[in-house]
Formats: C-alpha cells, structure tokens, sequence
C-alpha cells in the first residue's frame, strides 16, 4: 500500500498522488505527540492544489510589496529634495485622494461580495460585483490620472525635481499595478462567463481577490505616508 | 476523479490565503464579514482624515498616529478581506506575512538610517560655503 | 521607424567584437542548421524547449550557466592579458572597449553563468529529493528558464550590434545616467537583467512553494535533506531581495528613459541611494549563490564520507541564520560612503557574525569527514578544494569587514581577489561537485573520473596562481579595473596573474574532455543501478535517468536520509519492499509559454534598448496574448496509465533485485 494511501484510509479509488490531494490527518492538527501529519506544512504530505496556487500567489504578493518597500525607502530619502520647485503642501489636494480612497475601497468590498457570490457559484452576482469593482478601480484610475496631468501642466512633472520623480514613481506604480488588475479582471470576467466556475477558475479568482484587496493595502501605505505625512512639510 | 477536482475539499489542513475554508459559512454570513470589514476601513480612514488636519493633536504626534492608524486598517483589510487568522492552519501564512513585514523594516529603515548618516563627516554647510 | 538602430551599430571598425560576433554568428547558424537537417528539431521542441519537467529545465540551466561561463572566461582571459602588458604601456584594449569587457565579465558570471548553474541544480534535484514529482508550479518554472535565457540573449547581441555598459557590474549613478553613458551600452544590462530579474523572482516563489507545501509523506522540515534547507533559504533570499533589484534598476530607467531625477547629478537626486538599494540586493544576492553551494557540498561531503551529516539541526540553524543575517550586512560593500562610525560599526559587526554561522557549517562539514571512509572521488575533491579556499576567502572577507581596514582595501585588486575567491571557491567548486554528482542522475551514465580529477587540480593550481598575486598587487595599492597603469611593483604581479589564467584555461579544456569522453565512452560508465555513489537520499532510489514522473508511488519518508534507511533494510533482508499497487499518474502537459513569452520579452527588450516604440508595443501586446492563451487552455494535464507506471517501475526494480542478488549483505557498492 503506497504511503499516501496509508494516511488516506478509506478512500477507495484514488488516483494520482500528484493531484496534490486530500492528506487526511491521522492525528489532527499540531502538538499530536510532537508530529503534526497536515498536508503542505506538516507531514501528510503534499498539499492540495488550492493550497498550493494560493500560498504561491501570497509568495508572490509579499515580494511586490517588497518592490514597493523599495520606491517607499527613495520616496522617504527624497521628500525634502523639491530643488526649489513646488513641495507636497503645495500640490496635494485632501478631498482628491479622500474620493480615490473611497473609490479603491469601496472597490476592495464589491470585489469580497463578488467572492461571496463565487462560493454560492452565483454566475450573475458574480458578474455584477466584478463589474462594479471594475468601474469603482477605473474612477480611482481616472482621477488619479487628471491629478497627474494637472500636476505636468502646473510645472510639477517628474523631471522637476526628485521629491516629484519618487512622487510619480511610488504612486505611479501603485496606479501600473491597478491598471493590470483591470486587465486581469477584464480576463477574469470573460473566463467565468466562458468557463463557469471550474475548480482552476476559482483558484483564479481567488488569486485575483488576494491581488485586488493587496493593491489597497498598498493604497493605504501611500496616502497615509505620501499624502497625509507628506502634505505635512 | 476528474482533473483538479479537488477544490472543494474543506479537509486539507492548510489553508491558502484568501480562503474562508477554516469556517463553513453561508453567504450572509461572508457578507457580513466583508461588511464588517468596510466598516471598520471607512472609519480609519476618516479617522486618518481628520488626524491629518486637525489642531488637536501635538504636531510631531500626527505622523504617529496615522501611521498606527494606517497599520490598524492594514490589519483590517487582512483579517475581514484577506481571511488571514492566526489558526494553526494558517501559521505558513502568517510567517510569510512576518517575513515580508520584516524585510519591508530593514529596507525601508535601513536605508533612511544610512542615507540619514551620509552626512556625518561633512563640514557643515555655512563652513563649506566660507572656503 | 527603427529608433536609435543603424547599420552603425555593428562595430565593424573594431576586430576584436566583430570577429567574435562572426565565429559566435557561424557556430550558432551551423548548430541550428544541423538539428533541422539532422531532423531533432520535433524531438528539441517536443522534449526541451516546450518542456516544464524539472529535470529537464535543471539540465537547460546547467547548459546555459556552462555556455555563459566560458564566455565571462574568455573575457576574464582578456583583462588578465592585457594587466599583464598594460604596464607603462596601451595594451591591446582601449579603454572604452576594456570597460565593456570588465563590466561584462561580471554581468554574465553572476547573472548569467552562477544563478543559472545553482538554479540548474536546485531544479533537478530538490523535487526528487523531495520525493515529489515536479515543482509547484511546473509552467511558470519554464518562463523563468526562458526569461533567463532571454537576458542572457540579450548581453551577448550587445557585443555584435551596439555596445555594452562600461559601468562595472553594477552601474552606479551618476556615471549610468544618460548624460555620462548616452549609448546603449547601460541600456542593454537594465533591461537583460530586468527581464531575467523577474524569471528568477518567479523561481524563488516556486520553490519556497514547492519546499514548504510539497513533500512526500511523512518528511517533515526536519527530514529534508540539507541541500533542500539550504534551497529553501537561498529561495526565501530571492523572493525578499530580487524586487528590490528590480525597483532599483527601475528607478535608473526611469531616469534614463524619461527623465526622473532619482540618482542625477541635478534637481536634488541622490546617487548615492543607488548604491544604497542596490547593495541591499547585492548582498542577499551573494548569499542565494554561496547557499545552494553549502547545500551541495552538504550532501556531497556526507555522500562520500559513507556518513550522515554532522549536526543536522546545527546546520538548519545555522543556515536560516545566514539567511536572515544576510539581510543585515549590505552597507559593509560601502563603507567608504561616509556614514560615520557608528553605522559603519553596526554593519561590520554584523559582517563578522554572519562568518560566524559559516564556520559552524565548516565544522560541521569537517567532523562529517572525520571517522568517515572518504572515497576521493571527483565531486569530494571539489568539495575538499571549496573547505580550503573558501575559508580562506572567508577569512580576507571578515578582515575586509573591519571597516578601518576596508578603508585601504576597498575596491582594491585585494576586494577583487577576496569575492572571487569565495565565489570561485564557493560557489563554481560546488556547481562543478554538483554537475558530477548529479549527473549520472540525469544522464544515466557517469562522468569520466580522470579528465573529471584532472579538472580539479589544474583549477585549484590556477585559481590560486591567478589569485594570489591579485592579493598581492591590492595591498601594494592596486585598484581594481584599470586598464593600464604605471607603477612597477605591480608588473611581475600581473604577468603570474596571466599564467595561472593559462592554467585555468587548461582545466576547462580538462572540463571539456571530460564531457566528450564520457559522452563516447558512455555504454562503459553506464549507470545500471541509479545509485553509482551509495547515495543517502532520495534521488538515488529512481533509475538513471529518472521517469518523467520521478517516483512511481510517493516514498513513505520515516526519518532523515529515507534512503539509507530503506537501502538498510532491502541490504539487510536481500529482499526490496514488496511491490506497491500502480495507479495511473497525471503530469502536467508541455507547454510552449515560456519559450513564446521569452520570445516576446525578448523582442520588447530590444525593441525598448533601440527605442523602437512600435516595436515595443507590438512584444508587450503578444507577450500578453499569449498568457491570455495559455490561461484558456481546457486541459492542463495528461494521463500516464498505470500499466506504463508499471512497466517501468518494474525495470527499475529489476536493476536493483540483480543488484542485490549480485551483492552480499556487508558490501556497498564501490
């Protein structure tokens, strides 16, 4: 009897241990006699595919959010080297970011309700929600952008100083990542409808989730530090 | 069983991150958390608002407090949107979040506290100005 | 229409790129020709080029650090030939050529020739001794080797159309700016190193996936074997420090391309963040290359001692504290930036507790050694030759971390020969172990012993002849990359240098045999067994070459070296453990993503260097189609029956039943 059938005792018909399937814990969970028999982290071997394309994807949004730690750190060297030119007091405008805030958040929840809807496989809500979470991301864009066009057109580009490069760049990069969310959700959106809701579509969308909710996690760093701290010099 | 059928199974021991899995719920209830959730974010970022205006608060404390509000909502958005517990099942997850939040502390520190220091063995300005 | 591209980019009034360019040109047309005429073209595309085995992608990477390191050889054989002769006098390489040459040499040895020959070996050999049957995420592990490949692509078309950075390795501002370098040259390294940045950023994100979430049954963390811990570690590195190589790298491009003021002379940027950044890169960098080295020397060192490794958990801890420390030394590369004492102070001493952990693994790798029976064979000399060199290179590095004494010696010919000491010591001494340990794995045959043995001596005689003398000239007060110089002591110095480059020169010729004699001889080396070195973990269970699915049915892990243990018993009863029950095996599908993608990226990078905007947009448009299109495949898998399973299980059986019948209980295999 192969080993993964001995920890998966009474389920006839398995097939394939690379499916990355279901270890089932002989002993539950941590601290059973100092062994744990989970799968993926403990001894139960490999875990399943969810598991798998999730923590992957939580991988890869720590190390984007390292990327973004980077910008941060030159933003924070850099606020004070406005070279004579116009400083955040002078150009930030609070009720701007406070309606982009709202935007993105409100998007951040439309976006959970559409993965409520997914798990009651609702194809319609699903739609509906990713569609508004969509829309609320393109206002976010759209304002985003004016605010950049009026910032060059007033003489506060990012070739005037490097308080303003690292300004665009930090936020910029934020607003680079919204837009491929939209790209992504736009897939996202025509795949669901396609496809409807088969297991790797829901892992997709999960994947997805964790993307959208990162980049307002990401948008609260940069208003509360660029913005809110920054309009304080 | 068919290819990748395996996504309904609530008896794997991990749980990935973004999956409610550690609870069964029924859709009311997730609408709940989220709710919740979006709640609690609206406040703090009122909150981080108001903070940053206002006259009531000593001057050199409002960078403080808004950046404990804004880890406060970052802890928001990740236990009610990101469903990260502090269940054993989901420690492989927290430890990566740990791990980020550490590396983020060193570059982001690091680096203000040396490129802070660049300075240290030059004259200062007025004197350099003079020669 | 084309940008900046012009027929003048070819360098037709400079001999030495144009004639390289043309041989390189000739060999790769000849070569492409013959495996279209030959008819292996179905049989590449089918078996390599579109394919997500991670065996066969180790092997793709391996390939392609050994390419890459014979040309960063050739350009290290170029400046050690012209210090030799630049005494009072030009040289044969003007200065604006020299400086392409240094700066690629670097370029490609780190980036090119040392991550793809670890990142090679992790690939194949962690999943198998893993017990598992391929990385978490098998396509992506493709687009990261065609990435790379596309990096590296694009360093060498530098050479034949344009030019190369003259910056060093690492381009600092304000000198990378494009008021300073307006060519090309700093172009082609950003956008190369961006492209394969993000290949490797996704294998580091496989691999912590894969080691933390795939294993067989019953291995715990604790019963991974140590070139998995340290896997784990270098990835963990990788995941942390490469986004920040790619902000850094960004933010010059920036810069450069649309005139941001992050590191420029002028409105208020600071170049010195530039070095700041990417040194915090640069020293988790050297960490993910020396760590899968440890993890090698690890398993080798055990291997061929015929014991276990000494103080396995010391070891884990050891290496997770490297892992971590590692993150808090990067200002000891910029010591003479003037922090001031007490910044200086911090990082130095953190310098010199990193070495602390090292030495634990040093030790612990001796007293495996001691009481051990040592077969000499050629991946123990490697690892014998890293033990010497590597603490000595070590040593000069924690007498470099005194920041007073690094004060004198930095960026020094004494620097120079302290980093390729470890990293040549370290890292190229295990990538060579590695390839002879694991290599009879992946080909089914062995490497010949005698060329492989001749190798290693000539290397180690020439590292030293090389290096030395580079010691010597840094504490005379030789800096690093000058490309002509006056002053006498040095002289005799460098033409020694230039001797033992020679000799390095005729170990590769040792390498090179030994690659086409094995080849010729190999029905005689063959690997009948799987097991030719009496291994102690897993990878040695399967045949040589291994199935595509590695292990019939997932091994049932009971303690460290799970292999040991189940060759124990098998020895000890003369009899293997009764057949398991085969079912069928799903393996995910080939896929042409990641060599179209690279293709695209390829194209984009080009396009973005010449400033080809059309071009650009028309790469990035198809690279994203073709993600689009992969996502909308309907099967991802195929379907191994359990009959085929079977078959080919019971061959590997039968191999080690006549093994065992071949061999009494108290022997082991030689």
């Amino acid at each position: 009897m192969s080993a993964t059938e001995a920890l998966r005792q009474g389920r006839p018909g398995e097939v394939d241990p690379y499916k990355l399937g279901r270890g089932r814990a002989p002993v539950p969970g941590h601290g059973g006699g100092g062994r744990d028999y989970a799968t993926g982290h403990g001894e139960g071997g490999p875990a399943s595919k969810r598991v798998i394309v999730g923590y992957g994807f939580w991988i890869f949004l720590l190390s984007d959010i390292v990327m973004f730690s980077a910008f941060f750190a030159a933003h924070a060297v850099l606020q004070t080297a406005t070279a004579g030119g116009p400083t955040g007091r002078e150009l930030f405008n609070p009720t701007h970011v406070a309606i982009e805030t709202a935007a993105l958040l409100a998007s951040s929840f439309t976006c959970g309700l559409s993965a409520v809807a997914t798990e009651a496989r609702s194809q319609a809500w699903t739609q509906f929600f990713l569609l508004v979470t969509g829309l609320l991301g393109l206002v976010f864009l759209s304002l985003e952008a004016r605010e950049f066009a009026d910032m060059v057109a007033r003489g506060a580009g990012p070739q005037r100083s490097a308080f303003l490069s690292s300004f665009f760049a930090v936020v910029g990069l934020h607003g680079c990542h919204v837009t491929a969310g939209e790209l992504w959700l736009g897939t996202m959106m025509a795949q669901v409808f396609v496809k409807g809701f088969r297991p790797n579509i829901m892992r997709r969308l999960v994947c997805f989730n964790l993307f959208w909710h990162a980049l307002d996690i990401i948008w609260v760093a940069l208003f509360t530090i660029v913005y809110l701290i920054g309009e304080g010099r | 069983m068919t290819p990748g059928d395996d996504d309904l199974d609530h008896n794997a021991d991990d749980v990935a991150p973004g999956f409610m899995d550690a609870v069964d719920h029924t859709p009311r209830e997730g609408i709940q958390g989220y709710l919740i959730g979006f709640g609690l974010a609206i406040l703090l970022t009122l909150a981080s608002f108001y903070v940053a205006g206002t006259r009531f608060i000593w001057g050199p404390g409002i960078p403080v407090m808004l950046v404990m509000l804004a880890v406060a909502q970052i802890g928001v958005h990740l236990v009610f949107f990101l469903h990260l517990t502090t269940a054993p099942d989901n420690t492989n997850n927290v430890l990566a979040l740990a791990f980020g939040v550490l590396i983020v502390a060193l570059v982001v520190g690091g680096s203000v506290w040396i490129m802070a220091h660049l300075d240290e063995n030059m004259m200062p300005m007025g004197q350099m100005r003079g020669m | 229409m084309l940008g900046k591209l012009t027929i003048d980019a070819i360098p037709w009034d400079q001999p030495i790129p144009l004639i390289a360019g043309c041989v390189v040109f000739a060999v790769a047309i000849a070569l492409v020709l013959w495996v279209i005429l030959k008819g292996h073209l179905p049989y590449l595309w089918r078996e390599w080029i579109t394919s997500v085995d991670h065996k066969r992608i180790g092997v793709m990477y391996v390939l392609l650090g050994m390419v890459m390191l014979v040309r960063g050889f050739i350009d290290a054989i170029m400046m050690r030939s012209q210090q030799a002769i630049a005494f009072d006098a030009p040289g044969y390489l003007p200065p604006e050529h020299y400086d392409q040459v240094f700066s690629a040499h670097g370029t490609i040895m780190i980036f090119f020739a040392a991550m793809p020959l670890m990142i090679g070996l992790m690939n194949f050999a962690v999943p198998l001794q893993l017990g598992v049957r391929d990385v978490a995420f098998p396509t992506l592990n493709s687009t990261s080797f065609w990435l790379t490949a596309t990096g590296a692509l694009l360093v060498n078309l530098s050479l034949v159309i344009g030019e190369f950075a003259r910056t060093g390795w690492l381009p600092y501002p304000p000198l990378s700016e494009l008021r300073y370098s307006p060519g090309v040259g700093v172009d082609y390294y950003l956008w190369a190193l961006q492209i394969s940045g993000v290949g490797t950023l996704l294998t580091g994100i496989n691999f912590v996936t894969t080691i933390l979430k795939i294993r067989a049954p019953g291995m715990g963390y604790l019963r991974m074997p140590m070139f998995c811990w340290t896997s784990l570690a270098a990835n963990l590195l990788i995941v942390a420090a490469f986004p920040v190589l790619t902000a850094t790298l960004a933010m010059l491009l920036l810069d450069r391309y649309l005139g941001f003021h992050f590191f420029t002379n002028t409105a208020g940027g600071n170049m010195m963040m530039f070095i700041n950044l990417i040194w915090v890169w640069g020293h988790p960098e050297v960490y993910i290359l020396v760590l899968p080295a440890f993890g090698i020397y690890s398993e080798v060192i055990s291997t061929f001692s015929s014991k276990p490794l000494f103080g396995y958990r010391s070891m884990v801890m050891a290496t997770m504290a490297i892992c971590l420390i590692s993150f808090l030394v990067w200002l000891h590369h910029f010591f003479t930036m003037g922090a001031g004492g007490n910044v200086n102070g911090v990082f130095g001493i953190a310098t010199s507790i990193i070495a602390v952990a090292t030495g634990v693994k040093v030790y612990n790798w001796l007293f495996t050694m001691y009481g051990g029976r040592i077969r000499f064979t050629t991946p123990m000399m490697w690892s014998m030759g890293f033990l010497i060199t590597f603490v000595i290179g070590g040593m000069t590095g924690v007498l470099l971390a005194v920041p007073p004494a690094d004060f004198l010696l930095h960026n020094s010919l004494f620097l120079v020969a302290h980093f390729h000491n470890v990293i040549i010591g370290g890292v190229l001494f295990a990538g060579f172990a590695g390839i002879t340990y694991w290599f009879p794995k992946a080909f089914g045959f062995r490497l010949h012993e005698g060329w492989g043995q001749a190798a290693f001596w000539l290397s180690f005689l020439g590292f030293y002849v090389v290096f030395v003398p580079l010691y010597a000239m840094g504490l005379l007060g030789m800096t690093r990359r000058l490309q002509h110089y006056e002053v006498a002591a040095w002289h005799p110095w460098a033409l020694v240098a230039a001797g033992g480059i020679v000799i390095m020169a005729l170990a590769a010729l040792c390498q090179a045999m030994q690659f086409v004699v094995s080849i010729r001889r190999r029905d005689e080396l063959k690997d009948e067994l799987g097991d030719p070195w009496n291994g102690r973990s897993l990878e040695w269970s399967t045949a040589s070459p291994p199935p595509v699915f590695n292990f019939a049915v997932l091994p049932n892990v009971r303690g460290e070296e799970p292999y040991w243990q189940i060759k124990r018993r098998a020895i000890e009863t003369q009899q293997l453990s009764p057949e398991p029950r085969y079912e069928a095996i799903e393996m995910p599908r080939n896929s042409p993503t990641g060599f179209i993608t690279a293709f695209f990226c390829t194209i984009t990078g080009f396009a973005l260097i010449w400033h080809i905007w059309w071009l650009m947009g028309v790469g990035i448009a198809a690279a994203y189609a073709v993600f689009v299109w992969f996502a909308w495949r309907d099967v991802e898998e195929y379907r191994i029956p359990a009959e085929e399973v079977a078959r080919l299980d019971r061959e590997r059986r039968g191999a080690r039943e006549k093994w065992l019948a071949e061999h009494a209980p108290e022997s082991a295999p030689a």
